[in-house]
């Protein structure tokens, strides 16, 4: 039995194998080509036409089409609503009251929320099919330092332990008559005294927790071992370079366009 | 032979006036086993991070005096170097798993990743070290998914598993339930019985009757009292601080009162001592 504390969900897909700096070079370049294209449905292309496709092959297209609905439909309406009603020049396509509705505002709020959907969606294929701590390991192994790779692996892992810990207090102080519910006023008083403890509190654990993995030598100088490493081919080491060049190529083009339109 | 010699260790936090430890002298021999009590506010903590180099390199500060640990002087040695000779835990188990590891296994690697020992090593020590904390069975678990208890072993693991010369433990069951607790002890006290030299602080004062070498008693920093268990723990110098008194030396304090408990006999601290002295009163 193992309780998932981080997004990754167990499997054995083609898509788990992968080298971690693979998928992590891919999720890279896809979120890129939807910022580079400059068309509107361009993001909507790659997460329908790539993330997708790769998503059911290594299993987790439920879960992770699950996650980005939940994630940004949120988003979604509100930049619909306020890039829709509030933003924009030109062809009015429609009015709400005293409010128009333009054409370039609602492009760009479906430019904008395709983008959000893209890089949740390439986020995502990476966390759900790759095992966080061997993501540390292939980064260290790159020669990125290890308390930067131990910040990123560790801060979703602790999540679920923040949560429990704002329930705790949000509990406690209840019980001390606090009212959290009511009108906005009444639950925006109720907030200093749950957050500082949170923050707090937090502060004790970070510090116990940096010396923690201090006694464990996290900061001794000299050469490292890794105990489980991910399997690496010759193939996949060619599509890491093709991708990076890709990417050099995005950026570069977007620049190009850059300099070419401001003349 | 002497592992840790401390002579006159002054030690004040950054930023505050009274100092942490004042003038404490403490010698430890190899093997021993000493047990450190004392109210909040007494220095135990500071006196384990001073064991194992936290203080000062991790903490900064103030610090007079020499502490030297395995013969090097913790000011002069990195914590690196430190580190792999003082094995340090504490209280709260959940802060001392990495949140890095995906099984208790990797878990109790760290530490040796960290400091380069070659793979096929690697599984030997991790093997060892599961056995003397009986968490075997548990090693391709989440390190979330376990109790306090078997967390808190975990953690003994992956501090054992680096071989430390002295093992310093603070609180390691304060958080723990009953249940918990004894299995923490009882792989602390297997440490002890296998030679390694361990200094433990700790409320419970009925068990370290049982299983301690000898007693510190910290009081503002400074050592009020060090000695025999049974002799420490139930000085007056102690109870007139207000320290927890065992409740069997509290209730053969209340007998001596009354002539209900042997005279000129020192007063117990565990059920044990407490069922002797009351049966020689019998008789």
């Amino acid at each position: 039995m193992t309780t998932s504390i981080s997004l990754y969900i167990p499997g054995d897909s083609g898509l788990h194998r992968l080298y971690p700096i693979t998928k992590l070079l891919l999720a890279l370049a896809l979120t890129l080509g939807g910022f580079i294209f400059p068309v509107t449905w361009a993001s909507y292309v790659i997460f329908l036409g790539i993330i997708l496709p790769i998503s059911i092959w290594g299993g987790i297209w439920k879960q992770m089409v699950w996650a980005v609905w939940k994630i940004v439909l949120p988003f979604a309406i509100s930049i619909f609503l306020i890039q829709g009603l509030f933003w924009g020049s030109g062809t009015v396509l429609f009015y709400i009251g005293p409010l128009s509705v333009e054409k370039d505002g609602i492009a760009f709020a479906f430019a904008s929320v395709g983008r959000i959907l893209l890089v949740i969606g390439s986020f995502l294929m990476l966390a759900m099919t790759t095992r966080p701590d061997l993501l540390m390991n292939a980064l260290a192994k790159l020669g990125i330092p290890g308390a930067i790779t131990y910040i990123v692996v560790t801060t979703i892992q602790i999540i679920p332990r923040f949560q429990a810990k704002a329930a705790t207090i949000i509990d406690a102080q209840r019980s001390r008559g606090l009212k959290t519910e009511g009108n906005f006023l009444q639950r925006a008083r109720s907030l200093t005294p749950l957050v500082l403890p949170l923050v707090l509190s937090s502060l004790v654990d970070v510090e116990e927790r940096a010396i923690a993995i201090e006694a464990r030598a996290f900061n001794a100088p000299g050469p490292k071992t890794i105990l489980i490493d991910s399997v690496d081919t010759q193939n996949q080491r060619i599509a890491r370079y093709i991708m990076v060049i890709i990417i050099i190529l995005m950026i570069g083009l977007r620049l190009w366009w850059l300099l070419t339109s401001a003349n | 032979m002497v592992v840790v010699d401390i002579s006159e260790l002054n030690y004040t936090y950054p930023a505050a006036v009274t100092p942490a430890l004042n003038g404490v002298s403490l010698q430890v021999e190899q093997g021993e086993f000493l047990a450190i009590v004392g109210n909040n506010g007494a220095g135990k903590s500071t006196l384990c991070y001073a064991l194992a180099g936290f203080v000062p390199h991790y903490f900064k500060g103030r610090l007079h005096g020499k502490v030297l640990v395995t013969g090097l002087d913790t000011q002069k040695v990195s914590l690196g170097e430190l580190v792999i000779r003082v094995g340090l835990a504490f209280q709260n188990p959940f802060n001392q798993i990495t949140g890095a590891k995906y099984t208790v296994f990797e878990e109790i690697a760290f530490g040796l990743e960290n400091i380069g020992v070659p793979r096929e090593q690697m599984w030997k020590r991790i093997e060892t070290a599961m056995e003397l904390t009986g968490i075997t069975d548990l090693k391709d678990r989440s390190p979330y998914s376990l109790s306090g208890g078997q967390q808190q072993r975990v953690a003994l693991a992956s501090i054992l598993v680096m071989e430390p010369k002295v093992l310093v433990l603070d609180e390691p069951t304060s958080q723990l339930d009953p249940v918990g607790s004894r299995e923490v002890f009882q792989v602390i006290k297997e440490m002890s019985e296998r030679g390694l030299t361990v200094i433990l602080v700790e409320h419970k004062v009925e068990w370290i009757a049982q299983y301690a070498d000898r007693v510190v008693a910290l009081h503002e920093g400074q050592i009020l009292i060090e000695g025999k268990p049974r002799d420490v723990l139930t000085s007056p110098l102690l109870s007139e601080r207000g320290f927890g008194l065992s409740r069997y030396t509290m209730a053969a304090r209340e007998a001596r009162e009354g002539k209900l408990w042997p005279a000129g006999l020192i007063l117990p601290v565990t059920l044990q001592e407490a069922v002797d002295g009351f049966s020689r009163q019998k008789k």
